[in-house]
Parts: C-alpha cells; structure tokens; sequence
C-alpha cells in the first residue's frame, strides 16, 4: 500500500498524460471485485494516518454479505514504472508517475446502471472474463456499452487458476478456451468499427490481453514472458510476443519453430511451452510441497522468497510463489498504462460523444484538448450519499478546466435548453474533495481529467448535470447518459405509522437521488411506488430507504406489480360514434394495431412527432407498408406526446376540423395513459378518426364538448378492436452444468417461461440457456431455480419485450378478466370494466 | 300533524315573527320540493298575510348551503332552509335551519351504541347527522337506563346541535380577532382553545371542537384520537366530512335505515389517499384555475384572495372563474388549467375528479400543495373559513433547489416566482404582451404546452394551439360560395335520417 498525501496525490493530477481513467466491467461472478483487491493491495493510496486499518473495496455490509458488488466503487492507484519497462511506451508521458483513477463496477444486471455511470466518466475499460464461462450476456452488454461510449477495452482472462487446480485442463485444450474467449469477444468488439477509436479488438500477442488468477493475486501478459526469453533466445521482444500465441510451434527437440505442428511428440505450440506449461510446473511443485525442485526452479526464474515465506506448505505455498513471480499488480497496472489512452488523448475522440454543442465551439475544444486553462467541463455522474445524512456529494468527471472550492458554476440539468432559463442554477462548490479510498480529502483544487466530488450542490443536481463556470453562458450541456435497463419492477410502499409519511416522502426523494435507475412515483390511487430493474434491485433500494434514508421508521411493502399495456388485435369491427354532452357534435372513429415493429420504432425515437414529415412518411412507407399520404396525416403521439400511440386523421372534407384537432389530440392523449380496460397505457394502437359532425356554432364546440367525447369514442373503438393485454417478458439468461438442465426446465415451465436457444459452451461442460419469462412470473425465479438444481444455476434477467395475453379481457372469466379485475381493483376503481355502451352513441 | 312537526312550523313561525321581517324566502333541496307549497301554505296560516315567502329551488351550487343570492332576487330579510345542511355561516341573511326528523329506532340504537361500548377501551363521543338530532334526547335517556343496569363504568359523550339558526357574522378580518363575540355563529370545524381565564367563558377547562353544525367538548388532556366515534346517520356528505377530518380517529357509523353498524371505511381511507394523490399532481400545476363554488358561504372573497396570492407565491398563474355546479363538460372548456382549486362549503368540495380532465382540489389541498416545504401530516382541514385563520406561509422555504416531483418520478424546477410576475399586474394589455412574449420563445414544441401542462399562462397555451379562433385577416380570402347546412335535430339530422 502506498502511503501517500492528499497533496502529492494532487501533484500527479497535474500531469494529464500520466492517468488513466478506468473501469473494470464484467459478468457477475467473474471476479472483478477479487481482482480489484489485488490490485489495490499493491498500488492503492491511503492516506498516511489511516494506513493499514482500512479494507478499500469493503464499503457496504451487504455487499460483503451477497458477495456481490452493488455500487460502484472508485479508488486511486499509484504506479511508478520504471525506465527499463517504459522504454517500449511510445505515447506522450511526463516522469515515471502514474495515477490510475479505477471504478469497480457491479456485475449483476439488475444494477447496470451504476455501470453506465462509470463508464461515462472513465476512458478505459478493464474486461474481466471467466476463462471457464467465456464471454456471457453481461459481459456482452457492457461491452457494447463501453464502445458506445467510446470507451477502449482490454481484456484479462480471469480465474487462471481453475485451470490449473480444479479442471487439471491440458496445455493444448486451454489454449483453446482462452483462444474462444478472446475471439468471442473480439466478435462483439469488430462489431463497433470507428476509425477515431481505431481497431479495438484484443490481441494477446499485442498485450492487450492479459491472463489472471485474482483469487491468488497473479496476472500475466505475453510481455512478462516475452520479456524473460527475448534475452535468452537472443530475439527481439516484439517478435517473441507474436511467437507466444498463434500458430508458432516449438520443438524443443529440433529447437526450430514452426507455424505447423510437426507431429513429433516434444513439438508443442509456443504459448504452451513457454507459458502454460512453466506455470503448471511450479504451481504443481508447489502444491506437491517438492521444495527440493522449487528452490533451483525460483532462483532460475529470479525469483526470491523471504526465509518465513519459505515455510509455507501448499496452497499457500503456491499463492506466495506465484505472486512474487508475476505479480498482478504489475502485469495489470502496465498494461492499462500501455494500452489504454490517457484523459489528453481518449478526449479528443470522445468529445464528439460527449458534447451536444457544436464541435467547433471554444468548449468543444477545451474538451478535445483536455485544457486545464480552459473553461470548466465537468460531468456529474452519480450522487454518492455523504455519511452526515441526507446530504450527498457530486461525483463526477472534469472534462477541461479546473474546478475549485468556492469556485461559482453553473449548472446545467437534464432539462435545460441551451438560452433558456429552466433547469439551471448558479451555485458557489462548497468543499472540492478527492476520494482516498474510503476516506474523503479536500483539495483546493482538481483539473482536467480527473474525478472529483463535490460538496454543496446537491440541492441543486438531481442525478447528473454538467458544470460549467459561472460566466460560461454559451455552453451546451454534455449529452445525458443512456441506461440500458428500465425498471419494470415496482412495489408500492407505505409507512406504517401514518404521521411518518413526511420520512418517507423525504427517504424517496433521496432514494431517487442516490440510484441512476430506481424511479419513485405515486399513482392515481396515491400509493407510493418504487420502480427498479429487478428484483434484486428493488430489495436493495428498499433497504436503503428504510435504514439510510428514513431512519429506520417501518415501512409496509406490497407486493410487486408488473404494468401491463393495452392494445388491439384487429381493427374495429365497425366504425364507432360518440356524441358530445350537448349532443351537437359527433366523432366518428376506428382502432387498429400498428404493424409490427412499429411501437418499438416509437420508443427508440426513430419516428416520433419532432421528425421531418418527409423522413417520416418515408420510414413508415418504406419499412411499414403506409400510404405516403396517409403518413402526412399523423395529428400526434400518445400517451405523453412520444408514446407508442397515434391518431390519425382520415376525414374527408369536413369542415373546422382543423379547430377540434388540440382537443382531440387533449382526450387522446388523456385516453392513451388510461386505457379502457384497467387504466393502463395503451401501445400500438392507431385511432383513425374517419369522420366527424360539428356544430357550426364555435361555441358548441368548444373543448368542453369535444375533449370528453374524443375520449369515450377512442375507448369505444378500443373496445370495438378485440382489446387485449400485453405483458413485459424478461430475456433470461442461464449458465449451468449438463446435470442442472432438468430442473431449469421445470422450473422455466412451471413459471411460462419457454427456451429458445440452448447450446453448450465448447469445451465446457456448461451449457448456456436463454428463455423468455413474464416477469410477473419472475417473482422469487432466482430463488426457484436455485432450489432446483441445487445452486448451480443463476438467471440474469433484463426487460426484453411486451408480449400479448391471447385471453381476452372482455370474455367474463377468462385469464385477462381476472388479470383486469384485479388491476382495477388494486387501482380502486370499479371492478367492472365500463361496458361499451357507456362509451358509444347511437344516431 | 307530522308534517307540523317534521317542518317544525310553529317554531319557524315563531323564528319569523320574533324577527319581525316581512319577506322570507323559503329554500327547498330538490327531493323535498314536493312539500313546499303544503309548507308555505302552513306557514301562512300562521303568520297570516304580513309575511310574504318565496319558495326557492335549484340552487345554483349546493344545495346544502344558504342561497343568499338567489334570496336577495326577492328581497328577502331572512332565509328558512330546509332538508339537509352543511351549516356554513352566511354572510348577509340570517337563516333558520329546519333539518326534518328521520326515523330511527332509539332502542335498536342506543343496543349498538352499547355493544360498542362494551367492545372498545375508549371513550365513545357520539356524533349524528343533523336530521337525527330529534331523537338524540330519546337515546340518552334510554342509554342512562342501559348503563346503569349494566354498571359499565365506561366514558360516553354526546355531541350537541349547535344551534338551529344563523345570523350572518358580517365576516370580514375585522372581526377575525373575536369570533365568538356574536352569540351563536358558527365556525365549522374551528377548534377554539377555551381556557379557564377567559372572562366570558366560565366553561371548565376543554377543548370546544365544532364540525357540521355539531359542537362537543372535550378535556384538554384528550385529542380526538383517544375517541371511538359513533355516527349516526347514512353515509352523506356530512359523513365524509366527518370521516376525513378525523381520519386517525376510530371511527363506526350506525345506518339508522338499516339498523346496522358498519366500521369498514376503507372507502373513505381510499379517498383520502386520492386526494394525498391530488395534492401531489397540483405541485406540478402551472397554471391555475380558482372555481368560484359558493356566492354565500361567509368568507368565500377573502379565500379567494388568500388562494390568489398563495398561488402568486409559488410563482404560478391562476384565473377565477365562477360557474354553477362544475362538471367535465365545462371545466374542459379551460384546457389550460392544470388543476382547479375549488372554493366552496365544506360538504360540497370534495368533488371525485376521475372524469375531469384536471383535478379539482381544495382550498386546503391547495395550501398544502402551493406552500413549498408543507407536508402533510395526516391533518384534514375541509373547510375554508378555518384556513383563513390557520398559520400559513410560516413554513420557512428551506429548500430553494429543485423540487421533487413524485408524478414524474425526478427533480424538476419550479419557476421562480419574482421573476416571473415581478411586472405583470393585470392589465389590459397583459394578454396582448404575454401572447408576443410566448410567441417568442416558442422553441418548445407546442405538443408539450399543450399535453404536457408546460404552458405557464393561458397566453402562451394559445400561442400554441393549432387554431386560435377565427383570424382577423379576411382581405384576401378568396370568396366562397354559399352551402347550405343541415336542417334537423342534433340526434339526426335529416339527411342522416335512413
């Protein structure tokens, strides 16, 4: 542990060419955390006071508890490289000194929120993958998200020593599986080309990828072994690299390569001569305690022990021995230097991510430049809840500039527009403070490309927000961050002692702040809601409600509730009318569902009501089948404006309809966020008003007349259209041994859930299954599957789809009846659907 | 002779001669109409020809309360309501309150009051719906009887009919130091503290609560929620009232029709949530619509007032409009608005807003919801006219950042109120500039104004709709020739006749 101040600390965040920003990203359970340890046992800085009674990574009781990280965590690591190893460093560099910013990052789905929020602010991204499981659907979705942010990878293939102790695998055999790990996820990275970030794809003979064991605290890349031979082969270190992997087979026999096997018995490929197989040879002498042979063994590798470390036996034995030999620190630590851009040199692409300005704007280049003397850029990512209770810091990333205590900024929330007054603030930054592990230290001061926390805007920030000096009233905002989970999963809470209700609205809105993803709402009913990604989630946020931001103060919470959506099945069975109040005016009107593939359009923006109609009515022409025409007669979106909804104008020649079009779109929209059948939001469903009688007199066609009406007819012809239900459905993903499958079967059938895609793992005798499953089904999944194959399975769940109920609601005693029934009475409304007459006019 | 005594005409006889005024205007709620002339004729009798009256029906707002506009039409010196009242104070006409007498079964009553008591640990105060009140000396007496022979020692209290008659307290904030200076006005739901060292209250010491015409005492070292309420009555208006005033107390209803106790309320719970609900939308309001519900309930300008300024504070815009009784045909005529605040007595302001396109909230809700840094505590108050007296703007705006908004679920920033109303008093050409302003920074889509309630006063809503009314611009329109329009009833035309 390097023992440090906080004013030597600030010192290196001077030099911006010496950090490195970094998170390490991975599935659950691939161990980023463990190998966060180990390096953070080696290089981490600690204030000199409190050196030696802290443990870094340990910040949460629960986490330690599950095993599982649930927020992420930053620490500062020092590096000094020495000459001898920097000579190969062709990038800028000022000194030997490095600082390395590393954000460890949940693995679990249910919390990839906290890894958006890392990623924004770090440039690299450190990939740990289980060499036995391979690249699994996690470790897929950060990945795309990293390279989405323009984030560069390196990858670690982790977990070394399970090939070696638990699965004996043979040289040849395990360069395989490390061969399908690194392509696997080669394959997913050749799929984000961007001739700014360049290839980001992984070669181990470029030292970009590294193999570990961060249980035993080793790590190596084809450097360190390069390294070693070069100078005994009497080559060069570049040319032994490439030997080390590939197709290179040496012979020791003949003491010829070759890029072929020969066949000959001693003929054996590179990697597994001189890699693989020395470290199975002295991990074997290890735990066979054959000290005799290990001692020689060492001292030819130079490597010495200490005379109390030459004691061990086993285990512990090997542990020692492997980590003095390749220690992961260093192997870790000098490939993230080597390979992973510095904040001066990852900014100048990023900024085209990051900023929503113009390109060419003074702060565009601040930020491209990495400009300490420019304006302020700074990026808050994430409120981390501060020990004295309620207050938070901000914490986030400064992009050019400088910020400072009592600095005045400006900021800019998720909803300013740039000119206008909402959404922003001027306040002074109270404290500047770098984190020192788990202590907090103030500083004047922290320049570009560095993290920071501040103090005293909390008030002020919801959950990012970009800052800028106070002067700086030009600037744009930097581009918000997109989450790649939503949260489908809610409960309602409420406290049980009703004069507590003022904590509770309190622990919500803190709640609120301090999670990027949980939402906390209240519904028509006046419950409380808490909406997270998944189970999981939810469990943790709740606990954190109740113990850190209520005090304690009981709370009752409700089951979980899954939304559902309404729509439509066919298009109306007729066309269906409704007269106004004073009986003057009439709407006529049909529903119909939208082609397939076109609600999700809707929700991923690519057709919404702020498009160019001509793009518009090109996409849905081209890709939909409409009339190019009718494409031009969109009046709006729904439910909120941009929903998954429409109304569409049909009429012919009808007189002052232009006058009623707000207050139809008004019930339409009001209509669309409470469906017919039990208040839920409608989706994919197309009104197309195909007719409408006015009163010539504009006074009795007023909103009053038409706004009520426009909402019962599109009920009617909701109801008219074979109105059905959808549900959210979850894509589940499951890794398990052949022997499990039985059970994951039963369970999957047993909760509706059905597998579409089983395929083993080669060379493995795991098996990765993916399944869709309702997610009200998915209640207490993990907890089943557990059950049932005794441990060996665990689901990762994120929100894949809406899938349609075939039950129709409106047939008494059918599945969706009930389904409605209870939606409706959990919302306190009548328990019987209001039936269609109430809806629908006769001449 | 029953309908002597239901229509208690001897006693307002004696009311209007005491008076001695000579016009009186009789107000009728609609199902008791059918007995007003039989009422009038009787009343006549008695005061032969010096007294005119005037039957009154279908008032404009509830029918609960004094329709004092609707009497001064006639002229009339006094008011007789009867039927159902809320006992709002009035403001300029004195009022007599003939309630009806209900049928009810003293004993089967006064069995459940004392089964009731016998369950409960708490002391029992009984409350009623004034067309009980009749029968109330009845129930005591045969609850005396009942108690002794069963020697409970347990607690019971009955509430008193306040008084039958209103003389108009002239409300206005002079008198707001002293209201009990006019003998038997009546401040609804006001909690008077009454102390021992007062000159003119040799009371013992206690805590005097009155709620819809019912006044009770209870000692100083009790709160309400020590109480097992007993009701009386059906499940009305002046239930409800009652129920979400005291929402943390205990509470049972006996149904004096059915004979039957019912303690299951989680209706009223429901509604209570709702309106928790309610207040929470109203936060997000930016624009306000004040709904003038009552002409006569004493007060009604000075809350008007109050809720104008309130919503000038938190920096919104509010309009007033008066209307009968709203509905959602003509609270949709104004878009616009986000919320309505809806002033009017107490047992007409809750209104179940589900089929309006904006809640309608009360004069507290609004409080509650346009006092940044309020919360609520559980405390219900339905009437206006105790508001007025109630603390408010005292809660220190701690909190300038953003507000949390738990409808969107996020942060969201309220608009600054000195910014934005800092020059703009009413004027004529307000609307003129607000409409040239809000056409200026019309870089927000309109669709958001419109259906996203971003709109920050009816100007820049206008601004945004599609059609504005007819366009003042006929130079070059081109000249069309006449059609000719349908002829017929609006349930068919003529031509759709087949």
């Amino acid at each position: 542990m390097v023992k440090f101040t906080a004013e030597e600390l600030r010192r290196i965040m001077d030099l911006k060419h010496n950090i490195r920003n970094m998170s390490v990203i991975a599935h659950v359970d691939h161990g980023k955390s463990t190998l966060t340890d180990s390096l953070v046992a080696a290089a981490g800085i600690i204030a000199q006071e409190v050196a030696g009674d802290v443990r870094m990574t340990d910040t949460r009781a629960d986490e330690a508890e599950r095993g599982i990280t649930i927020k992420s965590t930053g620490i500062s690591l020092y590096y000094e490289m020495t000459d001898e190893s920097l000579k190969n460093f062709k990038g800028e560099r000022s000194g030997n000194e490095y600082l390395i910013n590393l954000i460890d990052s949940p693995g679990h789905v249910d919390f990839s929120s906290e890894v958006t929020a890392a990623l924004r602010i770090t440039d690299g991204a450190l990939v740990v993958v289980d060499c036995v499981e391979g690249v699994c659907v996690q470790t897929e979705t950060v990945l795309r998200q990293a390279l989405g942010e323009r984030i560069r990878p390196v990858l670690t293939v982790n977990k070394m020593d399970r090939c070696f102790l638990e699965l004996q695998v043979e040289g040849e055999e395990a360069y395989q599986t490390f061969q399908r790990v690194i392509e696997n996820a080669n394959v997913i990275m050749a799929t984000y080309e961007d001739p700014l970030l360049g290839d980001v794809q992984v070669y181990p003979e470029k030292g970009t990828v590294a193999f570990s064991a961060g249980l035993h605290g080793w790590a190596f890349t084809l450097t360190n072994f390069a390294k070693m031979y070069a100078s005994k082969f009497g080559v060069d270190e570049n040319k032994m690299m490439e030997r080390l992997w590939g197709e290179n087979y040496f012979d020791p026999a003949t003491k010829k390569w070759t890029t072929k096997n020969t066949g000959s018995p001693t003929c054996k490929r590179g990697f597994v001569q001189f890699c693989y197989e020395p470290i199975k040879q002295i991990i074997n002498t290890c735990m066979n305690d054959q000290k005799d042979k290990l001692w020689p063994m060492l001292q030819k590798l130079g490597v010495t022990m200490k005379s109390d470390e030459k004691e061990l036996l086993g285990k512990a034995l090997m542990k020692r021995v492997m980590q003095t030999w390749l220690p992961a620190s260093t192997a870790l630590l000098e490939m993230m230097i080597f390979h992973l851009p510095s904040p001066s040199k990852a900014q100048k692409y990023r900024v085209e991510n990051l900023y929503e300005g113009p390109l060419d704007d003074i702060y565009a280049n601040a930020i491209r430049n990495c400009d300490p003397e420019g304006p302020l850029m700074l990026y808050v990512s994430k409120m981390i809840p501060a020990s004295d209770k309620g207050r938070f810091f901000a914490f986030g990333r400064v992009f050019s500039g400088k910020v400072s205590t009592g600095l005045k900024v400006r900021i800019m929330g998720p909803n300013y527009v740039p000119g206008q007054k909402k959404d922003l603030y001027v306040k002074s930054v109270q404290r500047t403070v770098i984190w020192m592990g788990k202590k907090q230290e103030s500083v004047e001061d922290v320049p570009c490309g560095n993290t920071v926390a501040l103090v005293g805007l909390d008030q002020f920030i919801t959950k990012n927000a970009t800052l800028t000096n106070e002067k700086e009233v030009d600037a744009h905002p930097i581009r918000a961050m997109k989450f790649s989970v939503s949260p489908v999963v809610r409960v309602a809470v409420q406290c049980k002692v009703a004069s507590d209700l003022p904590k509770l609205v309190e622990g919500l809105k803190r709640l609120a702040k301090s999670d990027p993803m949980v939402v906390c709402t209240i519904e028509e009913s006046g419950e409380h809601i808490v909406a997270g990604a998944g189970e999981l989630h939810l469990e943790i946020c709740l606990k954190d409600l109740q113990e850190d931001f209520m005090g304690g103060a009981e709370i009752v919470v409700s089951d979980p509730v899954v939304s559902f959506r309404e729509t439509v099945l066919e298009k109306s069975c007729r066309t269906v009318m409704s007269k106004s109040p004073n009986k003057h005016n009439r709407l006529y009107m049909e529903a119909r569902p939208l082609e397939e593939g076109l609600p999700e359009a809707i929700d991923d923006g690519r057709i919404g009501p702020r498009d160019d109609p001509k793009v518009r009515s090109k996409i849905l022409s081209e890709e939909f089948g409409w009339d190019k025409d009718l494409a031009k007669k969109i009046w709006c979106f729904g439910p909120e404006t941009t929903g998954p909804n429409m109304v569409v104008d049909m009429c012919k020649g009808v007189q002052y309809l232009n006058e009623i079009k707000d207050s139809v779109v008004a019930g339409f929209q009001w209509a669309s966020k409470e469906g017919a059948l039990c208040e839920e939001n409608m989706r994919g469903i197309c009104f197309e008003v195909c007719d409408v009688v006015l009163h010539a007199d504009a006074i009795h066609r007023g909103g009053g007349q038409v706004i009520p009406t426009a909402r019962r007819v599109i009920y009617a012809s909701q109801l008219t259209a074979k109105p059905r239900l959808l549900e959210p459905v979850y894509l589940v993903e499951i890794q398990a041994p052949e022997q499990a499958l039985g059970g994951i079967y039963g369970v999957l059938n047993q909760k509706r859930g059905h597998v579409f895609e089983e395929l083993q793992r080669p060379g493995t005798p795991l098996y990765n299954i993916k399944a869709y499953l309702p997610v009200i089904e998915s209640f207490g999944f993990s907890s089943t599957l557990r059950a049932a194959t005794s441990g060996q399975a665990f689901p990762q769940c994120v929100f894949d789809h809406w899938d349609m109920m075939s039950s129709d609601p409106l047939e008494a005693g059918s599945q969706a009846a009930q389904l409605v029934m209870d939606i409706r009475k959990r919302k306190g409304l009548k328990e019987q659907m209001t039936p269609l007459s109430e809806f629908e006019d006769k001449l | 002779m029953e309908f002597q005594s239901n229509y208690e005409i001897l006693r307002t006889a004696e009311f209007i001669r005491s008076r001695g005024v000579s016009r009186v205007a009789l107000q009728f709620p609609d199902e008791l109409l059918k007995d007003s002339t039989q009422v009038a004729k009787a009343l006549r009798r008695e005061l032969g020809n010096g007294v005119r009256l005037y039957v009154m029906a279908d008032t404009a707002y509830g029918s609960c309360c004094v329709d004092e506009v609707g009497a001064s039409h006639v002229d009339a010196e006094c008011v007789v309501h009867y039927g159902h009242a809320c006992m709002s104070p009035t403001s300029t006409l004195p009022a007599l309150f003939v309630f009806g007498k209900a049928f009810i079964n003293v004993n089967a009553c006064a069995e459940s009051l004392h089964q009731c008591l016998s369950i409960s640990n708490k002391p029992v105060l009984v409350l009623y719906g004034l067309e009980y009140a009749h029968a109330v000396q009845d129930l005591k007496s045969t609850m005396c009887k009942l108690l002794l022979s069963s020697e409970s020692n347990q607690k019971l209290y009955y509430s008193e009919v306040a008084c039958s008659s209103i003389n108009p307290s002239g409300y206005n904030i002079k008198d707001k130091e002293q209201p009990e200076s006019h003998g038997d006005a009546i401040a609804d739901g006001k909690v008077l503290k009454t102390l021992e060292s007062g000159v003119t209250n040799k009371l013992e010491s206690g805590t005097k609560y009155t709620l819809g015409g019912l006044t009770w005492i209870t000692p100083l070292e009790h709160k309400m929620e020590d109480y097992l309420l007993f009701w009386i009555g059906s499940d009305n208006p002046a239930f409800a009232n009652m129920v979400l005033t005291f929402n943390g107390c205990e509470i049972v209803r006996y149904d004096a029709e059915d004979c039957k106790l019912l303690n299951d309320f989680s209706h009223q719970k429901r509604i209570l949530k709702r309106r928790y609900f309610l207040v929470e939308k109203a936060k997000d309001a930016n624009i306000i619509g004040i709904l003038v519900g009552t002409l006569g309930v004493a007060g009604y300008l000075h809350i008007i007032q109050q809720m104008k300024e309130l919503i000038e504070r938190d920096g919104k815009k509010s309009y007033t409009i008066v209307m009968g009784r709203p509905n959602p045909a003509k609270l949709a005529n104004f878009p616009e608005c986000d919320v309505f605040v809806y002033v009017s007595c107490a047992q007409t302001a809750l209104l179940d807003s589900k089929e309006f396109l904006a809640p309608v909230i009360t004069p507290f809700e609004a409080v509650l919801a346009f006092t940044r840094g309020r919360q609520w505590t559980g405390e219900y108050i339905m009437d206006f006219q105790n508001l007025m007296t109630s603390d408010t703007g005292e809660i220190v705006d701690d909190n300038e950042g953003a507000r949390f908004s738990f409808l969107k679920g996020c942060y969201v920033e309220d608009l600054q109120p000195h910014e934005n109303n800092g020059d703009q008093l009413e004027r004529s050409l307000a609307l003129a500039e607000m409409t040239e302003k809000a056409l200026n920074v019309r870089n927000q889509s309109t669709d958001t104004v419109l259906f996203k309630g971003t709109a920050r006063s009816g100007a820049e809503y206008l601004a945004a709709r599609s059609y504005q009314g007819l366009s003042m611009q006929y130079e070059n329109a081109p000249l069309q020739s006449y059609v000719v329009g349908r002829t017929g009833r609006a349930s068919g035309y003529e031509n759709e006749k087949e």
